[in-house]
């Protein structure tokens, strides 16, 4: 065993670690299995973790070398800071291209079965994909939970809001949520238990978020009837601020300490938000939650061994179908293609890699469940992106990613008929949907011909008074969206690559239609300029009702080992437990019934608390 | 003052028309000799004092009449075929620290350059940028202002 992370015994070696009999093998170093790892640990059961990927990144210098990756990287998009693996390899947005009919597109690591291609990522590095995501961190609401009862649509989840609600608090203050609960109030309920606060202060809302919502609050929005207003809300989010000292009462009658960055020496920084504005594809200072930060209390217990480089490859069951053990792949260089392999024994095996590789990791292994429902309704929120210029300078590009949006269109009758959304205001801009800033700069020196003063003022002109809307849309569960495996696809270790198949049903798309309105509604009240506009060459482009959208990648990947009540129709029970593999766990947004129009990372970490209950159980 | 002290003060000069930024602010990003040395190593030794002369030369001849200067400048460094899409990458190379390969044309017409990639010469070029500042703000991921300050109006510096 090396020492290499501040006195902590945690980086195994492959060898040790397979000739150990850990109480949990744990299969990914993301939220979830960090989560996992660190309930076990801290009641004192040995765990492995495992990780497809390089995890340098425990200490300071690592993660500096991924920030210094981003500053040179030519195109900043969420994998820009973590280097190309092909022992491990991982979506990338840039990657995506459009179909070309009749076939699969299988140039980069998802392979695209179509009709939608898909942009959405995830990220394989110690961490997980929460060292690039946003962390927005809105619950889920109560109806979502209920969507076959409430709308005559999707399907029931095992368990209610209700249920959740305290395994909610937990992950509240494991991610250290910053945010008001006056302005979660969505559904005109009580959702919060009395008196609650988040352990942190809201973050102030942006000087853009201000300036929309002057013009918008109490905008009326007609949803099949009903009326619903708008207001500029702020958003909860998964990143430093100012501690609310009456969390108190919600923390044992402690303040709350807020996680700083991850470091083997003290490093004091992280302990709140500078306002960098690049929350993805990474917080420079780590004032943002990553699952690293609880990661590392596991590794602190002394019972958690962390295992990088070492991709899980297969689950091996006994003929009652219980695990017996995983087997691996283990590289020393992510630039050659040797390995070693071996397989890794414990009492109970937890998958926690991700909806799409939790499906993979099973299909692949040939245990499709009895549902048949292994690797099927794949779920991720497609945006619509909406962008026009304010009739005066509202300071965009400043602040963390994303602040405040609309999300009084996230509950109603309307659901019955299409489906709800929420929308984002983005703090940096059009960066999203154009490129901006570095496109408005080519245009204006390339096309427009200015330099010096002119090229200045241009610049102000056309980033400063930038408004992009973003748009979360609900997609339900439909068993021909899914992930499967193919023998003819293969990455570099010989792992079968995940296909996505995806389309989009006219659930989604009416409502993608109504979003267009609702959006062009606002920039005609803001007496914006709507620049938006959608090229039928675009991967993500879909028509409906004779207009044409072009739709983005959520990087919400859910739903591919639902829970539900019984074997038949679902893979996981409510605490995410194989019912086909009795010592088997599938963690994470895969087991989840709907995704509604939250982040999904909150929601999948409130259900991985309430899964180690259970494990806790299983394993005294 | 040796050649290349010189060239690099023109290069200055030329820079400060550029990006209407003082050379004091110039200076201040630290960036003038790396990229003066990006430049120099893309475009050759011979491209670069013919731009830097050229401008010399008009920035003489035009003294302090802006309107002249805009007038000479663009009929011989921005429209002309050569200097044009050079000095279009260097406005962009201080404005976000990245040098733009010039476009497939200038090659047909004058050859392929070795060292001209698309790049971000560097992690301080990055931040360096003066897109930044122009619009009251900081280059993403770097410089931040501090807690809550994203909640005031932006500050947008006057150009005089």
């Amino acid at each position: 065993m090396s020492n290499d992370h501040g006195g902590l015994s945690t980086i195994v070696d492959h060898k040790t670690a397979a000739s150990t009999n850990y109480d949990a093998v744990i299969v990914g170093s993301g939220i979830s299995g960090a989560i996992a790892a660190k309930e076990l640990s801290e009641k004192g059961f040995k765990v492995l973790i495992l990780e497809a990927g390089p995890g340098k990144d425990l200490s300071l210098n690592g993660y500096e070398k991924y920030l210094d990756n981003f500053y040179t990287a030519t195109s900043k998009d969420n994998n820009a800071p973590f280097p190309r693996n092909p022992n491990a390899p991982m979506p990338r947005g840039t990657d995506v291209d459009s179909l070309r009919p009749g076939e699969p597109n299988s140039d980069n690591f998802l392979v695209q079965n179509g009709p939608l291609v898909t942009d959405t990522t995830y990220c394989k590095v110690v961490g997980g994909t929460t060292m690039h995501f946003e962390s927005k961190t809105p619950r889920m609401i109560p109806e979502d939970f209920h969507m076959k009862d409430n709308y005559d649509v999707g399907i029931n989840w095992p368990i209610d809001y209700k249920e959740l609600q305290p395994y909610y608090r937990t992950a509240e203050k494991e991610m250290g949520v910053s945010g008001e609960v006056a302005s979660q109030n969505i559904t005109g309920t009580d959702n919060y238990a009395e008196g609650y606060v988040f352990p942190m202060h809201g973050m102030p809302p942006s000087y853009l978020d201000q300036t929309v919502g002057k013009g918008l609050n109490g905008m009326k929005v007609n949803m099949k009837g009903e009326e619903h207003t708008l207001q500029v809300r702020p958003f909860p989010q998964g990143r430093n601020g100012i501690p609310n000292v009456e969390y108190k009462e919600f923390n044992d009658g402690e303040n709350f300490v807020p996680e700083g960055a991850v470091s083997l020496h003290q490093a004091e920084i992280g302990e709140r938000c500078q306002g960098n504005n690049n929350c993805t594809p990474i917080c420079p200072v780590q004032a943002k939650y990553d699952a690293r930060k609880t990661l590392v209390k596991a590794l602190r217990t002394g019972y958690a061994d962390l295992l990088p480089q070492t991709v899980a490859s297969k689950v091996v069951v006994d003929d009652n179908g219980k695990v017996t053990e995983i087997e691996y792949k283990h590289y020393d260089s992510m630039e050659s293609s040797e390995y070693e392999s071996g397989s890794f024994k414990g009492k109970i095996f937890v998958l926690a890699a991700n909806a799409i590789e939790n499906a993979r990791l099973m299909l692949a292994s040939g245990l499709q469940s009895t549902s048949k429902l292994m690797g099927k309704n794949f779920m991720d929120h497609p945006y619509l992106l909406t962008w026009g210029l304010l009739p005066e300078v509202a300071g965009t590009m400043r602040g963390t990613v994303c602040t405040s949006g609309i999300s009084d269109l996230r509950s109603g009758e309307f659901r019955k008929d299409h489906a709800a959304f929420a929308i984002d205001i983005h703090n940096d801009g059009w960066g999203w949907a154009t490129g901006s800033p570095y496109t408005n700069l080519h245009d204006i020196v390339d096309n427009m011909n200015k330099y010096g003063k002119e090229l200045r003022h241009e610049l102000v002109n056309q980033i400063s008074t930038q408004l992009l809307m973003a748009v979360m849309i609900e997609l339900l569960p439909d068993p021909s969206n899914s992930i499967t495996v193919s023998p003819d696809y293969t990455d570099r270790l010989g792992n079968m690559r995940p296909i996505v198949s995806l389309s989009i049903p006219d659930y989604t798309l009416k409502a993608v239609e109504k979003a267009r309105q609702v959006t062009r509604q606002v920039f005609q009240r803001l007496g914006a300029e709507d620049h938006t506009s959608y090229d039928p060459l675009d991967f993500g482009y879909v028509s409906y009702n004779g207009e044409g959208y072009a739709l983005r990648g959520g990087n919400h990947i859910a739903g591919t080992h639902i829970m539900g009540d019984d074997k038949a129709t679902s893979v996981v029970d409510k605490y995410q437990k194989s019912w086909d593999h009795e010592n088997l766990y599938l963690i994470g947004a895969g087991s989840m019934p709907s995704i509604g129009t939250s982040n999904t990372t909150l929601t999948l970490a409130a259900l991985c608390f309430m899964s180690t209950k259970k494990m806790l159980e299983d394993l005294i | 003052m040796n050649a290349k002290t010189l060239e690099i003060q023109q290069f200055l000069q030329l820079s400060e028309k550029l990006t209407a930024f003082s050379e004091f602010q110039l200076q201040g990003t630290g960036q003038l000799e790396e990229y003066y040395e990006a430049v120099y190593q893309i475009i050759g030794e011979k491209n670069m004092i013919q731009l830097l002369t050229t401008f010399d030369k008009i920035q003489d001849e035009t003294a302090s009449d802006e309107t002249a200067f805009d007038k000479q400048f663009r009929a011989k460094v921005l429209s002309d075929e050569k200097l044009g899409p050079i000095t279009r990458s260097i406005i962009k190379l201080w404005f976000v620290g990245t040098w733009y390969q010039l476009p497939k044309s200038w090659n047909e017409t004058f050859g392929l350059l070795e060292n001209d990639k698309t790049y971000v010469i560097s992690p301080s070029a990055y931040k360096e940028g003066l897109l930044w500042p122009t619009i009251g703000s900081h280059p993403m991921g770097a410089k931040a202002p501090g807690y809550g300050t994203w909640s005031a109006p932006p500050e947008i510096p006057a150009i005089d």
